[in-house]
C-alpha cells in the first residue's frame, strides 16, 4: 500500500511555520444532555424575550391544559407552546389560521432536542385580542341560534314589578330611576345589585340576573351599565352571562354602554337598548299614554253601544206608531176596566147582604132583652132558642142565594174578560206553571216550555227561537 | 281580582275585540248589552291596574328576599330634568 503523500511530506516540512501559540485543545465531550442545555442557556439568554409573528397552525390544548401549536409563515416554521398558566388568560380562542404576534422566549425540549417558543402572551394581529374574543363568542353563540329572531319574547304592556340588574352605585341606575319616575311614577322596581366590571363580573352579573328573576310579579329585567372601554364592558361579553340571559324565564331588555356600544349581552336579550334611560324608556310606556289608549277605546265603546240603542228606539217609534197595535192595546185596556169594575161592585154587594143580617140580628136581640128575664125566662129560652135556630137557617138561605148569585156574576165577568176573546181566534200565552202570561218575548228564551189557551182547551209548547224586537 | 280576565294584554286585546264587534253592528240588542257590560268591566279593570302599582324600590339581597332600597336610591322629583 502506498504512502498518502501528505504522509510522507509531514516530517519534512519544518519550513512550514507553526501556528502561533495555540495551546492544545482539550478535547471536551459533552453529553447530549449537556449540549441541549447548553444551547438552551445561549437560546435563553439570547432570545429571552421575542415578539413574533406569524399564523398557528396543528393548534391542540392538551388535558394538562398547555397549549402546543406551530407557528409558521410561507417558508418557515417554528414550535410553540403556551403554558396553562397563561393560556388562562387567552381571551379569545387560538385557532389553526388564526394570524397571530406571540411574545415569549426560545427555549429547547431537552429530550427532543427540538427547539420552540415558549409563550407568555398571544395577541390576534389586526384585531385586538378582545374583539377575537368577541367575535368568536358572537359567531358560536350565533351558529347556535342563540340570538335568533324568533327567540326574542315579548315584552309585557304593563309591568308588575321591574328587575333592573347594575351597579348600586352606578349612574346607570339612577338614570334608569329618574327616567321610569318620569313616565311611569308608580312603578315598583326590584333591584339586584352586582360589579359590573372587573374580573368576575360576567358571572356576578348572571347570578344577580338569576336572583331577580325568581322574584314574584318581576316580568321583565333590565340589565344596564354606563359606557366605558372594550374592556370596561367586557363583562358583558362573557359567555356565562349570555347563557343565563338566553335561559331566563323572564324577558330581558339590555342597555349597555352607548349608542355605538355593542355587547354579546345586547345580541341575546329579548331587546337592545343602545343606552341604560333609553332601556328604562322601552321597558314602559307613559302611563298618560297608556289612559289615553283605555280612553279612546272607551269613548268608542261608548259610541257604539248608543248608536246600537237609538236605532232600536227608532224601531220601537216605528212599531208604536203602526195603528193596528195601537187599537189592540187599546181594546184590552177597555175590557180589563170594565173587569176590574164589576169585581169590586160584585165585593161591594155582598158585604151588604151580610151587614144587613147583621142588623136584623142585632134588632131581635133587642126586643128579646124586653121581655122580664125573672118571671119567663125559661119560655123565652124556648123562643129564643127557636128563634136563633130560625135566624141561623136564615142566614144560611140568604147565603146560599147569595153564593149562587156571586157565581152568576162570575159567569157573567167571565164572559166580559178577554179570554173571551179567545172565541174570536185570539190566544193567550201563559209559562209552564200558567201563573204568569207572557207579554214580553224577552221573558222566555227557546227550550222554555210555555202554555197557550185558545178558545177550547189549551196547548202545551216549547219556544224554538225568541225575537226580541 | 276579576278570575275572567288574566292580565292587561289580555283585557286590552278583549277590549279592542269587543269595540270592533259592536262597531261592525248586526248584534242582538241583548248580545250588544252584553258585551258592552263586558266592555266597562275591562275598562275598569285596566285603569285600576295602572293605578294599582305601588312607587316602591326595592332591592334583592343575597337570599333573595326584598329590602326597601336605601332613600338615596329615591330620588327627589325635582331632580328630573
Amino acid at each position: 500500500m502506498s504512502r498518502l503523500p501528505f504522509e510522507d511530506e509531514k516530517p519534512s516540512v519544518p519550513k512550514v511555520p507553526e501556528v502561533p501559540a495555540v495551546p492544545k485543545v482539550v478535547r471536551t465531550v459533552l453529553t447530549v444532555s449537556e449540549l441541549n442545555a447548553t444551547i438552551r442557556d445561549l437560546l435563553e439568554n439570547q432570545l429571552h424575550t421575542v415578539w413574533v409573528e406569524g399564523e398557528i397552525s396543528n393548534a391542540r390544548v392538551w388535558n394538562t391544559g398547555h397549549m402546543y401549536f406551530t407557528l409558521k409563515d410561507g417558508a418557515s416554521q417554528i414550535k410553540a407552546v403556551m403554558f396553562r398558566s397563561a393560556v388562562r388568560y387567552l381571551k379569545f380562542k387560538a385557532e389553526d389560521g388564526l394570524k397571530v404576534v406571540a411574545r415569549g422566549k426560545v427555549s429547547v425540549y431537552d429530550p427532543k432536542g427540538e427547539y420552540q417558543i415558549l409563550c407568555e402572551h398571544l395577541e390576534p394581529k389586526g384585531l385586538g385580542s378582545l374583539q377575537q374574543a368577541f367575535e368568536q363568542l358572537k359567531k358560536k353563540l350565533a351558529a347556535e341560534g342563540l340570538f335568533d329572531p324568533a327567540r326574542k319574547r315579548p315584552l309585557p304592556a304593563l309591568p308588575r314589578r321591574i328587575g333592573i340588574v347594575t351597579s348600586l352605585d352606578g349612574a346607570a341606575l339612577r338614570d334608569i330611576i329618574r327616567v321610569l319616575r318620569r313616565r311611569y311614577p308608580n312603578a315598583h322596581l326590584v333591584l339586584s345589585g352586582t360589579r359590573v366590571q372587573g374580573e368576575g363580573a360576567g358571572r356576578e352579573i348572571a347570578h344577580a340576573i338569576r336572583k331577580v328573576e325568581r322574584i314574584e310579579d318581576v316580568d321583565v329585567i333590565i340589565v344596564a351599565r354606563g359606557g366605558g372601554s372594550l374592556e370596561d364592558l367586557w363583562a358583558f361579553n362573557e359567555e356565562v352571562l349570555a347563557r343565563v340571559i338566553a335561559q331566563s324565564q323572564v324577558p330581558i331588555i339590555s342597555g349597555v354602554g352607548h349608542e355605538t356600544d355593542f355587547t354579546i349581552c345586547d345580541f341575546v336579550a329579548d331587546l337592545r337598548a343602545p343606552t341604560p334611560s333609553a332601556a328604562a324608556e322601552l321597558v314602559v310606556r307613559r302611563k298618560d299614554e297608556f289612559f289615553g289608549h283605555i280612553g279612546r277605546i272607551c269613548e268608542r265603546l261608548d259610541a257604539a253601544i248608543h248608536h246600537r240603542l237609538r236605532r232600536m228606539e227608532t224601531r220601537l217609534h216605528m212599531l208604536e206608531a203602526r195603528p193596528g197595535y195601537a187599537g189592540f192595546e187599546g181594546r184590552l185596556a177597555v175590557r180589563g176596566r170594565h173587569v176590574s169594575e164589576l169585581a169590586s161592585a160584585l165585593r161591594q154587594r155582598v158585604s151588604q147582604g151580610f151587614a144587613r143580617r147583621a142588623r136584623r140580628h142585632e134588632l131581635l136581640r133587642r126586643s128579646l132583652d124586653q121581655f122580664d128575664p125573672r118571671h119567663r125566662l125559661a119560655a123565652v129560652r124556648t123562643r129564643l132558642v127557636s128563634r136563633e135556630g130560625q135566624l141561623v137557617a136564615a142566614a144560611r138561605r140568604r147565603l146560599t142565594r147569595a153564593q149562587t148569585r156571586f157565581g152568576a156574576l162570575a159567569a157573567r165577568v167571565e164572559g166580559l174578560s178577554p179570554l173571551a176573546v179567545l172565541g174570536r181566534g185570539y190566544s193567550v200565552t201563559w209559562d209552564a206553571d200558567r201563573t204568569r202570561i207572557i207579554r214580553d218575548a224577552a221573558t222566555v228564551k227557546a227550550g222554555d216550555a210555555v202554555s197557550i189557551t185558545v178558545e177550547r182547551g189549551s196547548i202545551i209548547a216549547t219556544v224554538d227561537r225568541v225575537n226580541r224586537e | 281580582m276579576d278570575p275572567t280576565i288574566k292580565d292587561f294584554e289580555a283585557a286590552i286585546a278583549e277590549l279592542e275585540g269587543i269595540v270592533k264587534k259592536l262597531e261592525e253592528g248586526d248584534l242582538a240588542l241583548e248580545k250588544s248589552l252584553e258585551l258592552y257590560e263586558r266592555g266597562v268591566q275591562l275598562s275598569r279593570f285596566c285603569h285600576s291596574r295602572l293605578e294599582e302599582a305601588e312607587r316602591r324600590i326595592e332591592i334583592v339581597n343575597e337570599r333573595g328576599e326584598l329590602k326597601p332600597a336605601p332613600s338615596s336610591l329615591n330620588l327627589p322629583d325635582d331632580e328630573e330634568e
